[in-house]
């Protein structure tokens, strides 16, 4: 309980230090944050309007009184007006989140099946031609950028064969369409799969190797145990746990993933908002948006910390097991 | 005793296939690696070659808009063809593969020193000082990278290739450093370290003679991985428009006229700039494989 | 001998805290002195403190309580430390257990017998550093086409005279040796051991010589020390120590010693039942 009141306490901490990190950089580049407020007409203010402008947003005190005010009212759950929108930026979000965890979501769900399955099949085929040529595949893929391939799969399916649409996340005046909404869920969600899909089979294939070479393995053949039987109850059984805590830390890696396609297929998420607020000075909104997706992350950390602890006992006990003198090396000499 | 007296029985018969059939498939893999590496460093010096030396043997000029050749598709003329702009795409792509490689190798270098340096302070550190500064990299890791780069760049001002290299370079150290810190720590209890402190080495030299040589292995993936993304964090900025502009000709910004080359279905603008980035990418990965396979293998031996 | 006090540890102890709660005492109130040229063991059972007392006067670890005081500069004193650091940086020097890690697998053996010139810059009197070390080899007796090896190309105990020969390399004063035959073949300890006598009688350093096995220590050093959980028990010289040894303990570890002659160690055994016949009467 006393652990669990400490993490907490250090992921507020985080927060806390994000905020301010995010908040200073922010202010600090340069940028005129009127011009995503008022458009075009910023650039032809005077200075008095200007002025009143920028008292009128809070932009004229010093920062570190910007950042308390910020931080009151986040506190109360008020984070502000996006300058773009001209709503809470919180409802700007909350507008779009859906579609990004649409796409991130079935992303990482294909994402963990498929790797499992690839990373499963190509170790029970070592060393042959499948094996080899989905190796070659897969570092193949693993390497293309990802809006490169995002580009060729427009120019291949949207623009040449016309199969799929190439932008948005459903046509107009679709918006209750669940069948449209898949339809353009295909070229994006593809693409996130194929970027990332290697990294994660690769691995389960290299864990199931090495496992493969341990010495139970051996007992398990001798007592009789079919291969595929040794594999899925022996092996896969080993990598399981460990791979529960690489696709955790995999979860802010894939969605992260998400934020480029979107920005290519105009898919109105969370990416393409993060994008534009940053470029645009749209200080309410990107703030909320760094808060969330460092949270995220963080979460995702302890996630797999946690799983880590579960499979090895001994990360737990690791105050007891440190080396002597470990502390005292350091000030020594 | 004759051999075929006996028959092998038990968990290890389907290993084993006796000496006699097993070298030549062991040959066969060996030649077969041998020649992807071969292939490999063949095409990656071919291109670094190309785009060193292109300027020499390439007349025309990248920038130069030959407004009577616009959007020309690739023919004898214009090998790979023309953009809207008119400009050679055959001449861009080595111009423009000179820069791309050029902010890889700047960029990785930067952050590779900068990873060095941090990991080994926070290696090396009291216990609280090391928690902080990995918590401070947690931090940093946990900011989208996309956000620090445009972050960044907005306080670096206009976007040039020295500023593109430097922002993705200190955006990119945390991985690695972690690597480190981690080496390091398991590393300084080693009895040659304190032997060397015992004699007076100072942090540096201790750094450079006993504790680089000892974690490059473990990092020396990584670095070259970093290359590899560096260039494609290049690209994807210069084509969503926060690096480098057009007229700085280089695969990315090259790659950033593609989405109007879509709506004109003008594939070699899109495929080719596009083909040799991929193919320096799957280069430098095959490369760093490469290195981490023969890495361990004499890690191994030892 | 020389009566000048090298080496003066005093009321030397040193906790390790592995948590909040668990904390262990290695070493506790150990005292003793070191005269110039003189080489001094120091036996006991592992994890009795030996090496906490060794890298303690080798200012690896600092002490939580006690003095250790070189030639009248005080080690444990950070500005007395830093006075005269390149004084004791070269002066004194350590010898390790474990050969194999205590030579840096990446450096070939020539650099590693210069390091310690190179850090402290000092000019090799026989022209390079490469020199050098080829000339302190030949004092442990490795020939100098082991110049360009790497330690994992030796065997245990060349490594071993790798490391006393970047020991000597800087002439040092007192040597202070961690166990450094553990490691070894009986076979190899014994040349390792004839080595530091021969080496100690041509330079005349001092020996903190560390070490679990008795017979070697009988041999090699003028005191003796034992350790027993953290405690030093007895240090006698060590002909009075292996006749008359005062401590149980210590007279339990020399009981210990196997005598390669069957009749005296025949003789010994029936003596030990002999005495237990007569403290049961």
């Amino acid at each position: 309980m006393l652990k669990w009141g400490k993490k907490l306490l250090f992921f507020l901490f985080y927060l806390f230090l994000l905020s301010v990190l995010v908040f200073v950089i922010s202010r600090l580049s340069p940028g005129d944050p009127l011009v995503s407020y008022y458009g075009e007409r910023a650039e032809k203010m005077d200075a008095q309007e200007r002025e009143w402008a920028e008292n009128r947003l809070g932009l004229r005190d010093p920062i570190p009184v910007q950042y308390v005010r910020w931080l009151e009212n986040a506190l109360q759950g008020d984070f502000g007006i996006s300058y773009k929108y001209k709503m809470d930026a919180a409802e700007v979000i909350r507008g779009r989140i859906g579609n990004t965890l649409l796409l991130g979501g079935s992303g990482f769900l294909l994402i963990f099946f498929l790797a499992l399955w690839l990373g499963v099949f190509c170790a029970w085929y070592e060393g042959r031609w499948v094996d080899r040529a989905i190796c070659s595949l897969g570092t193949v893929t693993s390497c293309i950028p990802e809006f490169w391939l995002s580009l060729v799969f427009i120019l291949i399916f949207a623009v040449n064969l016309k199969w799929l649409p190439s932008s948005g996340a459903y046509s107009v005046g679709k918006a209750e369409d669940v069948g449209d909404r898949l339809w353009h869920l295909i070229l994006p969600l593809s693409i996130v799969v194929m970027t990332h899909l290697w990294y994660y089979a690769y691995m389960i294939r290299n864990k199931l190797l090495e496992e493969v070479r341990a010495d139970y393995v051996l007992l398990a053949k001798s007592k009789g145990l079919k291969r595929s039987k040794v594999m899925v109850k022996h092996c896969l059984r080993n990598v399981m746990p460990s791979y529960f805590s690489i696709m955790a830390i995999a979860v802010p890696h894939i969605l992260g993933g998400t934020y480029i396609v979107e920005t290519v297929f105009s898919y109105p998420g969370i990416g393409t908002l993060s994008y534009e607020s940053a470029r645009y000075k749209d200080y309410n909104l990107l703030m909320l948006l760094c808060i969330l997706s460092g949270a995220l992350v963080l979460l995702c950390n302890l996630a797999a910390q946690a799983i880590n602890e579960r499979i090895d006992p001994r990360l737990k006990a690791g105050e007891f097991l440190k080396e002597p003198g470990v502390e005292d090396e350091g000030r020594g000499v | 005793m004759r051999e075929e007296e006996f028959e092998i029985v038990g968990a290890r018969d389907w290993q084993f296939q006796g000496p006699q059939d097993r070298k030549p498939a062991r040959d066969a893999k060996e030649r077969r690696q041998q020649r992807r590496i071969l292939l490999t460093w063949g095409v990656f010096l071919l291109i670094l070659l190309g785009c060193l030396l292109g300027g020499l043997f390439i007349d025309r000029d990248p920038a130069y808009m030959d407004l009577a050749h616009c959007s020309v598709p690739p023919c004898k003329e214009f090998l790979f063809g023309t953009d809207e702009m008119g400009r050679d795409l055959f001449a861009m792509v080595w111009h423009g593969g000179r820069i791309s490689l050029f902010i890889g190798g700047v960029s990785t270098l930067i952050s590779t020193g900068i990873a060095v340096i941090f990991g080994a302070v926070s290696g090396s550190a009291p216990k609280w000082a090391d928690t902080l500064m990995m918590r401070l990299t947690e931090i940093l890791l946990s900011v989208p990278g996309l956000l620090t780069v445009v972050l960044f760049q907005a306080v670096l001002g206009k976007a040039t290739v020295g500023s593109i290299s430097i922002v993705i370079g200190i955006t990119s150290w945390m991985s690695i450093a972690k690597v480190v810190r981690t080496e390091v720590r398991r590393l300084r209890g080693s009895e040659y370290i304190i032997a060397s402190k015992c004699m007076g080495g100072g942090f540096f030299h201790v750094l450079w003679k006993h504790l680089t040589p000892n974690f490059m292995p473990a990092i020396l993936f990584m670095v070259v991985m970093n290359i590899r993304n560096a260039i494609i964090a290049e690209s994807t900025l210069s084509f969503m428009g926060l690096g480098l502009p057009v007229q700085v000709v280089s695969w990315g910004s090259m790659l950033s006229l593609a989405e109007k080359a879509l709506l004109t279905n003008l594939w070699w603008v899109i495929l080719i700039p596009g083909m040799f980035l991929l193919v320096t990418l799957l280069c430098i990965t095959q490369i760093g494989n490469d290195l981490r396979k023969s890495v361990n293998r004499r890690h191994s031996n030892l | 001998m020389n009566e000048e006090i090298l080496l003066d540890v005093k009321h030397l102890s040193h906790v390790f805290s592995l948590s909040k709660k668990v904390r262990i005492q290695a070493v506790d109130d150990v005292s003793f002195q070191i005269r110039r040229g003189e080489i001094v063991g120091l036996v006991g059972e592992s994890g009795s403190g030996k090496s906490t007392v060794a890298r303690c006067v080798m200012n690896v670890y600092r002490p939580k309580e006690g003095e250790i005081f070189y030639k009248g500069i005080n080690l444990c004193d950070r500005k007395e430390f830093r006075e005269h650091k390149r004084m004791l940086q070269s002066k004194r020097q350590f010898i390790f257990q474990d050969s194999d890690s205590a030579l840096n697998q990446r450096m070939k053996v020539w650099e590693i017998i210069a390091e310690p010139m190179k850090i402290q810059h000092v000019t090799p009197p026989r022209g390079t550093l490469r020199a050098e070390a080829e000339f302190q080899m030949h004092l442990v007796g490795l020939d100098a086409g082991y110049l360009d090896k790497y330690p994992p190309e030796l065997s245990g105990g060349q490594r071993q005279r790798v490391a006393i020969a970047r020991a000597l390399a800087m002439e040092p004063e007192l040597l202070v040796a961690d166990e450094p035959i553990a490691s070894l073949d009986v076979s190899i300890q014994a040349q390792i051991v004839n080595l530091f006598k021969q080496l100690q009688r041509q330079h005349g350093f001092s020996i903190l010589f560390i070490a679990h096995d008795l017979a070697m220590v009988e041999f090699l050093c003028d005191r003796v020390g034992v350790m027993h959980h953290g405690k030093l028990v007895e240090m006698a010289p060590v002909k009075e120590l292996f006749e008359a040894p005062r401590h149980p303990y210590t007279r339990s570890l020399i009981s210990a010693i196997p005598i390669p002659d069957p009749k005296r160690e025949r003789a010994r055994k029936t003596g030990k039942e002999m005495d237990k016949e007569w403290m049961d009467a």
